[in-house]
């Protein structure tokens, strides 16, 4: 096949991955254009790895890449010329390609043919746009892997929040002359070494009690989920689950990948999936925790679809007590995402004279929206909350 | 495989880094194209080692930069010396020079004290190898900033005007993950991922870099390696774990593994408590077993 054949089978492939939310930006298809020259064409293992190199794939997108890989650059064919649908073929060999929902009602060869080339400049964000509107309970297990990412880095803004503060600092910074003049004052006079201060970074302080009794089953995962990447953001963050009574988290979840973790609290979690209590084991959060974790500057997030099977006036107690203590208090309920939801459930009506703002989370848009609620200091809490009115 | 693939598969061993077809692979690409290398994978797969076994095979220097949260440019570029400039200064005043020769003085490369990223491109006797090490620790700025060094290679010193490369650096990042780096900056660079080695590979890693360990040994650490990374741990344990876990074994004199043994020297592999503490007695021992009778029929 000629050069120019290669890099419009290239192009292609590239167009291809981008339709499977696999990044490859024309800068990547250059690189892999040069890389393929310096390869062994016929050693279809090494144009493998080549391409895998030169367009950045990364591991969770290396199983779409090896399936589209074989889809465009031959499968079986060992030995001499691997590599050679030539242009007239190559339509059709990415054609199956609509299988996997690519080109919307792509008709003729050509037509895909030319989408592929057209999409060059846009990357992969369609996916990443509609699994963000995405019902948790409607998700499939790979939309939960691709979720996990998105969660992962929205939990990370939480915490590049800078207050006004300066503080001292031994790296880059504004020069403190008080500081400064004061150390030169040991070296006789010399300002040898200047001190600096900057702007502090501020880790907002988190204690979140969330329900994972069988009501919320659909929803736990995610939620967990996000939790646990906001405790990698915020590194005080504690966390509390509860069903018929209160286990905290905080202990196990020392580091690793948010899976094993996960696996690990189910397992270890009494009645995982079960009934739920949420006054008593709210109450039980006062008694034991309240006092050492829940300051002027904390903020307490329940999780809960406030269903609750126990009694409501201890409910309201625990809620006074929690809301006497801390910052602000918020209420993520997942069956809020619904329109026709009133807050009528039993647990739920107790609890909110004492709840700063009540927020929906059944999808990732609603936390993403929860994120700037979190950070130290918070916002007003007018417009997220359907209940102002 | 091309002769040229080959061919540094076959340099990379001798300079003692067993590379697979894809590690090969990319150094090669690297080196040829001229493009900074980005290399993920878990901790202790040998990523830094590439650089290093890199440095050895071109025969050049290792300009090695550590990253860390809060790295930053004086610490990672260049930072005059106050210093000796203050002294510079006092002796001029004695000698009642002329203030504004004193300041071309003391604002000359003899005062500049030449951080790692500025000595990889001034360096003079060809092209050095430049390693940042743990590029996902330092905070996002800094992958901006070293963004505009890769691209370049130059940099600009207001008190001294632009510097340029004299010869434009291998570069080699290295990434655990601990946060995703950003796409401009892999944009920038090619990419590998190392895995975990294979059985054999890792044999033969062992056997290379433990010289002292019999060949039964070296397999039966391998396939009792191999076993534990099938389980699900917090931290897998990586080939630098498994070399020095080797070594240990040779210190006590065994030749092969029995239970006893690895439940005293299980620290060498898992280095944190809750997997420590999750692999009981029983199962040690029949992961000690795996690795024992796999062996038996090849026998």
């Amino acid at each position: 096949m000629s050069s120019e054949d290669l890099i419009v089978h290239l192009a292609r492939f590239a167009g291809a991955l981008r339709e499977r939310g696999v990044p490859a930006s024309l800068s990547d298809e250059v690189d892999a254009a040069t890389a393929l020259t310096l390869v062994d064409l016929s050693d279809r293992e090494e144009v493998r790895q080549t391409l895998r190199i030169a367009l950045k794939i990364r591991k969770r997108d290396a199983e779409a890449f090896d399936l589209l890989f074989d889809i465009f650059w031959g499968t079986r064919r060992a030995g001499a010329a691997p590599i050679d649908p030539a242009a007239r073929r190559s339509p059709d060999r990415a054609r199956p390609l609509q299988r996997f929902g690519g080109a919307p009602g792509g008709g003729s060869p050509e037509t895909d043919a030319e989408s592929g080339g057209g999409d060059a400049d846009v990357p992969g964000y369609s996916p990443e746009a509609l699994l963000r509107r995405k019902p948790f309970e409607e998700c499939t297990e790979s939309d939960l892997a691709a979720m996990e990412r998105l969660l992962a880095r929205l939990a990370l803004r939480l915490a590049t929040r800078r207050s006004r503060r300066l503080v001292p600092t031994r790296a880059r910074g504004a020069v403190d002359p008080r500081r400064s003049f004061r150390r030169a004052l040991a070296t006789d006079g010399e300002f040898l070494r200047l001190a600096r201060r900057a702007r502090a970074v501020e880790e907002p302080r988190l204690v979140v009690l969330c329900d994972t009794s069988g009501s919320m089953d659909s929803h736990t995962r995610f939620l967990l989920c996000f939790l646990l990447s906001l405790k990698r953001a915020a590194r005080s963050t504690e966390i509390f689950v509860f069903n018929t009574a209160l286990t905290r988290l905080t202990p196990w979840l020392s580091h690793g990948r948010i899976a094993s973790t996960l696996e690990r609290v189910a397992a270890g979690v009494p009645d995982w999936s079960g009934g739920t209590r949420i006054g008593e084991s709210l109450a039980q959060f006062v008694d034991s925790h309240l006092d050492e974790m829940v300051g002027a500057k904390t903020v307490v997030l329940i999780v809960s679809d406030g269903l609750d099977r126990g009694d409501t006036a201890v409910l309201s107690r625990a809620m006074r007590a929690i809301r006497s203590r801390a910052k602000r208090v918020i209420w993520l309920n997942p069956l809020l995402g619904d329109p026709r939801y009133e807050p009528t459930a039993r647990g739920m009506e107790a609890a909110l004279p004492f709840v700063d703002l009540l927020a929906p989370a059944h999808n990732l848009e609603s936390l993403e929206r929860l994120i700037p609620q979190l950070r130290f200091g918070g916002g007003p809490c007018g417009p997220m909350n359907p209940l102002a009115a | 495989m091309s002769p040229e693939i080959r061919a540094m598969q076959e340099a990379m061993e001798r300079h003692g880094y067993i590379a697979e077809a894809p590690i090969a692979t990319a150094v090669f690409l690297a080196r040829e194209m001229r493009k900074p290398l980005l290399i993920e994978g878990d901790a202790g797969v040998g990523k830094t080692e590439v650089a290093k076994v890199l440095a050895r095979l071109l025969d050049t220097e290792l300009i090695r930069l550590q990253c860390y949260e809060g790295l930053d440019v004086s610490t990672a570029l260049y930072e005059w010396d106050y210093p000796r400039q203050m002294l510079r200064v006092r002796m001029a005043e004695q000698a009642g020079s002329d203030p504004s020769q004193i300041e071309e003085v003391i604002f000359s490369r003899a005062y500049l004290l030449e951080r790692p990223l500025l000595s990889a491109i001034t360096r003079r006797e060809g092209p050095p190898v430049l390693l940042v090490d743990e590029v996902d620790r330092a905070d996002d700025g800094f992958e901006a900033f070293l963004l505009e060094i890769l691209s370049d290679f130059q940099v600009t010193i207001p008190e001294l005007g632009t510097i340029r490369a004299e010869h434009v650096p291998y570069v080699v990042l290295t990434s655990n993950r601990s946060r995703e780096i950003g796409d401009a900056l892999r944009r920038r660079c090619l990419y590998l991922y190392i895995e975990h080695p294979s059985l054999e590979k890792e044999v033969r890693i062992i056997r290379s870099r433990v010289p002292g360990a019999s060949e039964r040994l070296a397999e039966q650490i391998g396939r009792f390696l191999q076993a534990l990374r099938r389980r699900k741990l917090l931290k897998s344990p990586g080939v630098s774990e498994t070399i020095d876990w080797a070594q240990a074994l040779l210190h006590l004199h065994r030749d092969q593994l029995d239970p006893e043994t690895v439940e005293q020297t299980l620290g060498c592999l898992l280095k944190d408590r809750h997997d420590l503490g999750d692999l009981t007695a029983a199962e040690l021992a029949s992961l000690v077993g795996e690795a024992q009778i796999a062996e038996a029929p090849a026998r």
